[in-house]
């Protein structure tokens, strides 16, 4: 059985009530899950410790948190990222996030020792909490420990983003390092947040070539969207063979998201999840550690991380939402839920859907390109070039 | 944003007695096409590109210099310069104007910097990109007194910093102003901005959304 990862520590994670981030989605899922009568193995983390945290982030940041946490307002918290209108301080916030980040750790290590197949943390994928300042709803870097953890122990990792927004902070944290691999699928920076993640960011020195990115129209479907993926990823794994590979599992590239712009279905994290965890059996001997990430529809998101969970299982996910449970957050939210874990079929009117398709295939084989040209087949380290 | 943000230095030079064929192996070893003359004195006297050096030196040309010719012969001048504290803008527009690759930068007599089209580009990525992380959202205003105002004290009133603005002319009176803002939630925003009677341009409404 596929262990799942996750504390009531997780649910401190909480910048206040009218903040999208917040600690409900899990509750929905976890009760979700409930209802579906599912009894995985729960592993409760420790969380991670302030070394842990130091392998990855500057003590100067740390510090600030942990003043923040303990509700000590300093003039330059706001340098760091800290008390913005994005990530608000809070009291407890370090250790908060150092639960998230233990959470992650802990995935990452039962499948590395080969405790488990695989792993999947109902947490974390603070993808945007950079060396030195918190950013974007992220306070530590959760991804960027856990992998900084697997290169202490000599795996090489490869991390694949799905979230809607750049997987930026780990990205930039391992900029030099060849040992990892940063794949991420995201709506052009052009338009959304961070503003980065364009194909020409490849890495740097020796890490030339394992730092890719897809940016991607506004107003993807899931079509065009399954066609990058396809177009790079499985090349790029089958060219890294990692030891490991982790997934940031963001929901928010769903068509109900408030806060960015593509398209998806259900569909489309379907077929990612699936081929993912085929990838992972093809070139990383089946080792693959899931985390959640954005998503901001209390409709949607659930949902997306239910049919993660049923995948990662090796379930079949059902059709049908728990009646019950659907009832009890339609009263509780007040508004309609998708009675299906499933999305129906959308009727989207998209004027510009041609132009959308042809341009972010061209995207994905100016990636290609770039690698042929940057990363010679063979070159240790590099990744991804086509053959 | 200054010419003295933007441009080159140190620089590199050439005494007008040097021969085209020096002034031409500098060029392609640094990889310039620019190189200012400079006399013994220190003084800027002329400047010279890897085109006159070329278009001297043309076997298509009726008699064409040999590569021993010095460089007083063939190099430009008097030469337009700028000065460190021109903005930018000026100087694009002097080289527009004046279709030349390049100005010199000039502090009273002292060459200080050398300004090429390529440092606009430059400039143009860092006028138009974001340094840090920021979402964007574009707002068409009208052009008249304590508009743009109106727009940043929302943005401080959520206590949101705004990385950079970009603003330039439309038609009909007009200003678009495309502005990064430190922050995830720029959907939401701009739902409040179009409910306080913004003209939101990005992003747009999603009719499918409920
Ligand atoms: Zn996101």
């Amino acid at each position: 059985m596929v262990p799942v990862v996750i504390s009531p520590r997780y649910l401190a994670y909480d910048f206040g009530p009218d903040h999208p981030f917040t600690p409900r989605r899990l509750e929905m899922l976890k009760s979700l899950l409930e209802a579906y009568g599912e009894r995985p193995l729960w592993v409760e983390p420790e969380p991670a410790s302030r070394e842990d945290v130091l392998k990855v982030h500057a003590e100067r940041f740390v510090r600030r948190v942990e003043a923040a946490s303990r509700g000590e307002a300093g003039a330059d918290l706001v340098h760091y990222g800290l008390g913005t209108g994005d990530t608000p301080a809070f009291p407890g916030m370090d250790e908060a996030a150092r639960a998230l980040a233990g959470g992650t750790l802990e995935a990452v290590r039962l499948v590395a020792t080969g405790k488990a197949p695989r792993a999947l943390q109902l947490g974390g994928g603070l993808h945007h909490a950079q060396y030195d300042r918190a950013s974007g709803f992220c306070v530590y870097n959760d991804l960027a420990i856990a992998i900084r953890w697997a290169l202490d122990e000599g795996l090489r990792v490869a991390y694949v983003d799905v979230d809607v927004h750049h997987g930026d902070g780990v990205q930039w944290i391992f900029y030099d390092e060849p040992r990892v691999l940063t794949l991420s699928l995201h709506e052009s920076g052009r338009y959304l947040f961070p503003g980065t993640g364009f194909v020409h960011e490849l890495g740097r020195g020796p890490a030339v070539g394992t730092k890719l990115n897809l940016p991607l129209e506004p107003f993807t479907e899931d079509e065009s969207w399954i066609e990058a993926f396809e177009m790079v990823v499985p090349r790029a794994l089958e060219h890294f063979r990692p030891d490991l590979v982790l997934v940031q599992s963001g929901a928010d590239a769903h068509h109900l998201d408030p806060l960015a712009d593509l398209l998806l279905t259900t569909r489309a994290f379907r077929h990612a999840f699936t081929r993912l965890l085929e990838l992972a059996e093809a070139h990383a001997g089946g080792r693959i550690a899931f985390t959640l990430g954005g998503g901001y529809s209390l409709d949607a998101t659930p949902r997306v991380w239910a049919l993660l969970y049923f995948l990662v299982q090796g379930k079949t996910p059902p059709e049908a939402l728990p009646e019950a449970w659907r009832r009890h957050w339609e009263a509780v939210l007040g508004e309609p839920l998708t009675p299906t874990l499933e999305d129906p079929k959308p009727e989207f009117t998209i004027p510009r859907r041609a132009e959308i398709e042809r341009r972010n295939r061209r995207t994905a084989e100016r990636l290609l390109v770039l690698l042929r040209d940057f990363s010679p087949p063979g070159k240790t380290g590099s990744s991804g070039s086509s053959r | 944003m200054l010419v003295k943000d933007v441009m080159k230095r140190p620089v590199i030079t050439i005494g007008p007695e040097a021969t085209l064929h020096e002034a031409h192996r500098l060029m392609w070893e640094k990889g310039i096409r620019h190189l200012p003359v400079v006399d013994a004195r220190g003084e800027l006297v002329g400047i010279l590109t890897d085109r006159d050096i070329r278009l001297a030196t043309s076997n298509l040309r009726e008699n064409p210099l040999p590569c021993d010719a010095k460089v007083y012969e063939v190099m430009t001048r008097p030469v337009l310069t700028a000065d460190p504290l021109d903005p930018v803008e000026d100087a694009a527009r002097l080289m527009r104007e004046e279709k030349i690759g390049c100005l010199p930068v000039l502090e009273g007599k002292d060459l200080v910097g050398i300004l090429t089209g390529i440092d606009l580009l430059d400039a143009l990525i860092v006028l138009t990109g974001a340094t840090r992380p920021a979402g964007r959202i574009e707002v068409l205003l009208p052009d008249r007194p304590g508009e743009l105002t109106r727009l940043t004290a929302f943005f401080a009133e959520k206590k949101i910093n705004i990385h950079s603005v970009l603003t330039y002319p439309v038609a009909d009176d007009r200003v678009m102003n495309v502005l990064r803002v430190e922050t995830l939630e720029v959907r939401p925003l701009a739902e409040e901005l179009r409910a306080r009677g913004f003209e939101v341009v990005w992003p747009p409404e999603k009719p499918w959304s409920r």
